[in-house]
């Protein structure tokens, strides 16, 4: 029995060196990843478990330093993004890796079982917050930050009030508040007409497992009428689904649109190739899809959302508000992103006061 | 009474590889009768003995058990009535259970298996003396698991298992072949010994001729299928060893072995 | 650290449950059932609909065993009746539950965080006193697992528990006893899956919500923790199986821990260890340590093959 007990703790070890790898290095080195000075170690241990917003009062960046665990629920670009541009957001208030501040990452794949796993793991860290990226993530985060005390802000939630994650009024539910990422479905619809003044049909993939598509496409039938769409929507259950949807989509539609559908938006270049080939413009829903080839897109800057999920969690952080006194909030304008390669593709011409106002004009397809 | 008549049983049939066993197959084995079945490899005994109990289908012809049609009866129906011992002894006990659970096991057989306590306290004593009659020490070693006894003492179980129960056949299915001689002797003594004491109907197939000649009331030898030899009572009792020898050679000459 | 050790005594708590399932049908009946990967969603999905729509918590655990236990029933019949293999029929009722579920809840995500639930309602909060608050879930937990362990315990112990391991055991014999092998197969895996379905209804109400992912994985998970047990335990007679599963749950949870904590800098000295392993790496760390256990624990007892 302590045979076999002792090999089941040295596998465990052999299998985390299996897959890391040991470097072993002077401790100047990563000085960068730590507290900088002894004395800031010292007080951060100190003060580890209080409350961040009892040392924040005296002016707090200087003397306080911060732990926070950022919770992201899968790989993908524009959740990436919202990661960048969360740590830019606290670093514009002051508290910086490195400097002041301590990160945990972890990454959930997919995988609702681990993203609450990530998330006690967290709490018996005893992070000062936890920021968590998209949906499940945040709800996960929810359950174990109530219990533990620690306030969670979240972001990239499309709909924070389905999600039980606000109440109907916006206000939240307990010490967790965040950004949504909702899709600007008007400006969308609005800007397509501006495109194309002939097109009648917009076709919508999603997976019928992705929750916010299903809520999306519900708002997007309900506004179409009034830009003189169908909608026309497309269900799959895996990326495998897609190529037969994709031929089936396309010779219904005279465009398509994408949500932010995590398995339609991995699989985007597989539609926009067979949207190509017909001559269908495909619009996106943010920026990275409009550089990899999307003729176009009102959307969101997810650095930009990030940004704001950061000073958000920075005034947690500093106590200068608590989680459960602030609304959730969502970016108001969104911008315009064209690409000029594909709409050339098209024999398409963007219109001026589109143009003008862009937030970026890409003139490639990047690969 | 256990009646086969007409039957027809192929292999592989409608291939070219298409083998046909039996062919017009009858066999009737009247009430307590202790039925020695010898053959080459290849003779149908063992096939036979799955048609009776069911576990393989036939092709066409009927089975009938005390005059009642049971060629359409699944295997596990028929053998509520019939008690079978496999070559292999592994194939007749839990070896993940106690000698205690599947000595009750057995006593269950033909009653509910429902949400009653698996083990009847008051039947323990009854397990112990029936243990007891083998001689191998079992009725000490109710909580061992069975995995861990030798195969002559889970055969001697096995046997004692599948005659616990009333039953009216039992089927012996050259169960003392994988057994050394010592314990083979053994078994066959235990084996006549309950079929005279429970009086049961019974068949045996075995590869040994002087076990066929010893025990038993009638003599039946399968070649391709059909009863080349088949004596019963006086006629039997007449029977040589070398007599059944002559014959099983001139088979095998045929054969061309 | 005691954050840490709750929360690995919790996760692995629930998962004994689903576990214990999976006892049945791997190492008992010695079925590899896959369904189970949506068994467990399953009970979550019935469960934060329930809730939802005013069924008392406490009732939902029946409530998901017995569907699990209908869609165990349908992995059997697949298996026996249509003459599927076992693995196949398996993986034919996870797929298609996947869409049930989804039906079942109307939709990927269904939260119930202000709903009350088995761990979080008025009762409690009124007879658990304020000291014992951040156990109230563990308690719950505990006595969940304890009366689920010792009823299988007890049912194992009845003929037809009897004739289940039997089934596992022997096919042969049991079909010498003039019981229908396929029958006891059926009860097995409504069982099994029942016992999944009833971990994924606790592990929603303990989360707060479901989600259709959740479900991933789940009989990795199972087979590591009855593995992990029964290999652990198997010269110590006096433990019993289900006691040993449970304990494999929480070391299998234990260890995932660990192997999350190792992520991140090691600070010796002035010597600095750092083990790049994040959570994306779990799924291969999980598989390494599952098979070291596997090739440690040497082979699995013998089983009786039919040939009859």
């Amino acid at each position: 029995m302590k045979k076999s007990l002792s090999a089941l703790l040295a596998a465990a070890m052999t299998m985390s060196l299996l897959t890391g790898c040991v470097t072993i290095e002077p401790a100047e080195t990563t000085a960068s990843e730590t507290p900088s000075t002894e004395a800031q170690a010292d007080a951060s241990s100190a003060e580890e478990t209080e409350k961040a917003a009892d040392t924040a009062e005296n002016e707090g960046q200087d003397t306080a330093s911060y732990t926070i665990g950022i919770g992201q629920f899968a790989e993908h670009g524009s959740l990436d993004n919202c990661r960048e541009g969360f740590l830019a957001g606290l670093a514009e208030e002051g508290i910086e890796e490195g400097k002041n501040l301590t990160v945990y990452f972890e990454n959930a794949q997919a995988d609702g079982g681990t993203a609450s796993q990530i998330m006690t793991n967290f709490a018996a860290k005893n992070v000062d917050l936890i920021c968590a990226i998209a949906t499940p993530m945040a709800q996960s985060a929810y359950s174990v930050g109530q219990k533990n005390d620690i306030p969670v802000i979240y972001t990239a939630v499309t709909d924070p009030i389905a999600a039980e994650l606000a109440d109907a009024d916006g206000a939240p539910v307990g010490e967790i508040s965040g950004t949504s990422d909702k899709l600007p479905v008007e400006q969308q619809l609005q800007m397509i007409r501006a495109i194309l003044p002939d097109a009648e049909t917009i076709g919508i993939m999603y997976t019928t497992s992705e929750v916010n598509s299903e809520s999306a496409i519900a708002e997007y039938k309900a506004a179409a009428p009034d830009y003189g769409f169908t909608i026309v929507e497309s269900g799959v259950s895996s990326s495998a689904d897609i190529p037969l949807a994709a031929d089936t989509l396309l010779s219904q539609v005279d465009c398509v649109t994408n949500l932010t559908d995590n398995t339609v938006v991995a699989s985007l270049p597989v539609i926009l190739d067979k949207a190509a080939k017909l001559n269908i413009p495909v619009f996106g829903s943010e920026i990275e899809q409009v550089r990899i080839g999307c003729l176009a897109s009102m959307g969101l800057d997810y650095i930009d959302l990030g940004k704001q999920t950061g000073r958000m969690a920075a005034k947690v952080l500093k106590g200068e508000a608590k989680a459960s006194e602030m609304n959730f909030e969502i970016i108001e304008e969104a911008a315009f992103y064209g690409n000029t390669k594909v709409a050339e593709n098209l024999g398409i011409t963007f219109p001026d006061d589109l143009t003008a106002n862009a937030k970026e004009i890409f003139t490639e397809i990047a690969q | 009474m256990l009646e086969l008549s007409h039957i027809d049983k192929y292999y592989n049939a409608g291939t070219v590889n298409e083998m046909c066993l039996f062919q017009d197959f009858n066999l009737t084995i009247p009430d307590h009768q202790f039925v020695s079945v010898v053959g080459s490899n290849g003779s149908g005994k063992t096939s036979m003995l799955n048609l009776i109990c069911g576990s393989i289908p036939l092709d066409s012809g009927h089975i009938r058990m005390n005059g009642k049609d049971i060629t359409r009866l699944p295997e596990h129906k028929r053998l509520r009535s019939i008690g079978r011992v496999y070559q292999n002894p592994a194939m007749g006990t839990c070896p993940q259970m106690t000698i205690l659970e599947n000595m009750s096991l057995a006593d269950n057989k033909g009653r509910a298996f429902n949400l009653r306590p698996g083990t009847n306290r008051q039947r323990i004593d009854t397990y112990r003396e029936s243990l007891k009659t083998l001689g191998l020490g079992l009725e000490d070693k109710l909580d061992v698991k069975v995995g861990v006894l030798s195969g002559g003492q889970r055969q001697a179980m096995a046997l004692l298992m599948s005659t616990m129960t009333p039953i009216e056949f039992l089927i012996l299915d050259e169960h003392t072949a994988a057994l050394d001689p010592k314990t083979a002797e053994t078994i066959m003594i235990l084996t006549d010994k309950i079929v005279k004491e429970k009086n049961l109907t019974t068949i045996m197939v075995t590869h040994n001729l002087r076990y066929a000649v010893e025990y038993g009331n009638r003599l039946i030898m399968m070649h391709q299928g059909n009863a080349v030899i088949d004596r019963a009572d006086e006629e039997k009792q007449k029977i040589k060893i070398d007599e059944i020898l002559a014959k099983f050679n001139e088979i095998s000459i045929e054969c061309g072995n | 650290m005691l954050t840490t050790i709750i929360g690995v005594l919790e996760e692995g708590l629930v998962y004994a449950i689903m576990a214990l399932g999976v006892y049945i049908t791997y190492k008992i009946l010695d079925f590899p059932d896959l369904s189970v990967d949506s068994t467990f969603p399953m009970g979550a999905a019935v469960t934060a609909v329930s809730i939802i729509a005013g069924v008392p918590p406490v009732f939902t655990l029946p409530l998901t065993f017995l569907a699990g236990a209908v869609a165990g029933c349908i992995t059997g019949l697949i298996h026996v009746k249509l003459k599927v293999r076992d693995l196949l029929s398996g993986i034919i009722v996870m797929t298609a539950l996947y869409s049930i579920n989804l039906r079942i809840a109307g939709k990927a995500n269904l939260p119930i965080f202000s709903q009350e639930t088995i761990f979080d309602n008025a009762f409690l909060e009124g007879i658990i006193p304020p000291s014992l608050a951040p156990y109230t879930v563990l308690i719950i937990l505990f006595i969940i697992v304890l009366v689920c362990k010792i009823l299988l315990d007890l049912y194992l112990k009845t003929r037809s528990g009897y004739l289940l391991r039997a089934a596992g055991d022997n096919e042969v014999l049991v079909t010498s006893l003039a019981k229908d092998k396929g029958t006891v197969k059926i009860l097995g895996l409504a069982i099994a899956n029942g016992f999944a379905a009833l971990a994924g209804c606790i592990y929603c109400q303990q989360k707060g919500f479901f989600e259709i992912s959740m479900g991933t994985g789940t009989i990795v998970i199972g087979l590591a923790n009855v593995i992990i047990g029964t290999q652990l335990f198997r010269r110590i007679s006096f433990v019993k199986a289900t006691t040993a599963v449970i304990i494999g749950s929480i070391l299998y949870k234990a260890c995932v821990s660990i192997a999350l904590s190792l992520g991140g800098a090691i600070h010796i000295g002035r010597v600095t260890i750092s083990i790049p392993i994040t959570a994306s790496d779990l799924k291969l760390a999980t598989s390494v340590l599952f098979l070291i256990i596997l090739v440690l624990g040497g082979r699995q007892g013998k089983k009786v093959k039919n040939h009859a």
